[in-house]
């Protein structure tokens, strides 16, 4: 391991079949400023851990924090994950390795002390074929400073590494609409360019159906694609919203209405005329 | 003529594998039919029950979540209370040959005795058949069929989609709710749930 930073970054917890360890991006902390914290998942090969809409089957970790007086965390910053699973029954999660970033706030008054020590109590469920429930006590003890908190800039990387798999808005122009039809979803995107791998993973569970192929129409500058509903969904929906992974890295958040009039991207708008049919999630 | 239409593009496609998906039975239809050998030796005919409500329990011993309602008692309750009320209650265990879960008949004799189980029967479905007919995704999920024959519920067992033993206490049990609700002769208020747990572990041929 290249991390040796005494006070950033804790020994790591056994899980089954895997480690997972608290790191902070920051070498120390100081009132009134905010530093990540990560928990970073090692993974034995073949097992996974889940998102935060785990999909067909399995949770997400779940953590509970406790913090010394006058600092506050906030909600973990999930990367983009993959489809996990048979053509049957898909999950979303990570394998090997991933690390869920947690901002930790300080407040500008903080009681005298020379550390803070910050304690994580993560449950989580790894599972390959079988799955094993795994709970970690995760502790990190960091200095607090009157300066500015300074990067540790080994795991600075980590950090940064993790940042970019991390959904972020979509460009202003893009154009998103989705239409409603009778056992689908469609999803049109103008985005001036051509795309031919696009994932959409859901924020809400029962929306689509997660294991259906998601199949792709590639045009000049968008693309469509069909999401079929899942069985669950007995009643209409105003949103979809998730995460939208383009040619497999670029991981967008989108919330888009579902069958605004008036809203409609048309064939013209993502240049239909070379039109092609492709297959996700296959 | 329309879904006709509509599976031989999917078999021009090679999309085999979602037709499972795409045939099994929804909330408010007719719960399909089934024969199936029970770990008892007996064999069991869906059909044979109607008249009853029967409720579907999918079973794997090994997964966290199934063992959540077992060790602490709960789905035994569920068994013993429902069926003391008429209901009929399979549990039916889907695991392939060779994948996790899977059980002889007198495996699955051996856990029920040692549970304390309480089910009409343990239903064994090693091909997946009765999986797939009720797109099973998960162990626990469950299935409450009404005396007509028609699914009232599908989904979890309850609300805490978690392995801890101390939810149960405060969890809203579904299955009940579906059977209490049908039975004082009102319409089941949450028919369709997100089935939580372990996926199910059908064989790799049968996708």
């Amino acid at each position: 391991m290249p991390f040796c930073a005494a006070g950033v970054r804790a020994s790591g917890a056994a899980i089954p079949h895997g480690t997972v360890e608290l790191i902070a991006e920051n070498q120390w902390i100081a009132a009134g400023y905010s530093v990540n914290l990560g928990l970073h998942f090692r993974l034995e090969k073949g097992w996974h851990i889940y998102w935060i809409n785990p999909g067909d089957s399995g949770e997400p970790p779940r953590v509970e924090w406790h913090l010394p007086a006058g600092f506050t965390a906030d909600a973990i910053e999930w990367p983009a994950p993959r489809r996990l699973g048979t053509s049957s029954i898909v999950d979303f999660g990570y394998e090997d390795a991933v690390t869920l970033i947690v901002p930790i706030h300080a407040e500008a008054y903080l009681p005298a002390q020379q550390t803070a020590q910050l304690a994580a109590e993560v449950k989580v469920l790894v599972c390959r074929e079988m799955c094993l429930p795994g709970k970690a006590h995760l502790s990190l003890a960091l200095p607090i400073k009157s300066q500015p908190p300074a990067p540790e800039t080994k795991i600075e990387e980590l950090f940064s590494a993790t940042r970019k798999s991390l959904p972020r808005p979509a460009p202003k122009n893009w154009r998103f609409s989705i239409e409603g039809a009778n056992e689908s979803f469609v999803l049109t995107v103008s985005l001036g360019r051509k795309i031919t791998q696009a994932v959409f993973f859901p924020l809400v569970e029962s929306q689509i159906d997660n294991a259906a192929p998601q199949k792709l129409l590639a045009a000049d500058s968008g693309f469509r694609l069909t999401l079929r509903k899942s069985d669950q969904l007995l009643k209409p929906i105003e949103d979809l919203k998730g995460v939208l992974v383009l040619s497999g890295d670029q991981a967008y958040l989108i919330d888009v209405p579902v069958g605004k009039l008036g809203a409609t991207v048309t064939d013209n708008d993502i240049g239909i005329r070379s039109a092609k049919f492709m297959e996700e999630g296959q | 003529m329309r879904r006709w239409i509509r599976f031989t593009t999917l078999v021009a496609l090679g999309l085999c594998a979602v037709l499972p998906n795409m045939w099994a039975a929804k909330v408010g239809d007719p719960a399909p039919d089934f024969t199936a050998s029970a770990s008892n030796g007996e064999t069991v005919r869906l059909s044979d029950y109607r008249g009853k409500y029967v409720v579907l329990e999918w079973h794997n011993n090994g997964c966290p979540y199934v063992g959540k309602h077992y060790k602490s008692g709960n789905m035994q309750r569920l068994q013993e209370e429902w069926t003391s009320k008429g209901v009929i209650w399979f549990t039916v265990v889907s695991s392939a040959p060779g994948k996790q879960g899977y059980v002889t008949a007198s495996e699955e004799n051996e856990y029920l005795a040692k549970m304390h189980a309480a089910p009409t029967a343990a239903l064994l479905d090693p091909s997946g058949e009765i999986g797939h007919l009720y797109d099973a995704k998960t162990s626990p999920q469950m299935v409450v069929i009404n005396p007509a024959g028609v699914m009232i519920y599908s989904g979890a067992i309850d609300d805490k989609p978690t392995t801890d033993l101390e939810d149960v206490a405060n969890a809203t049990n579904y299955v009940s709710l579906a059977l209490a609700q049908a039975m004082a002769g009102m319409q089941v208020q949450t028919p369709s749930t997100r089935p939580y747990g372990c996926s199910v572990k059908y064989a790799d041929t049968s996708h």
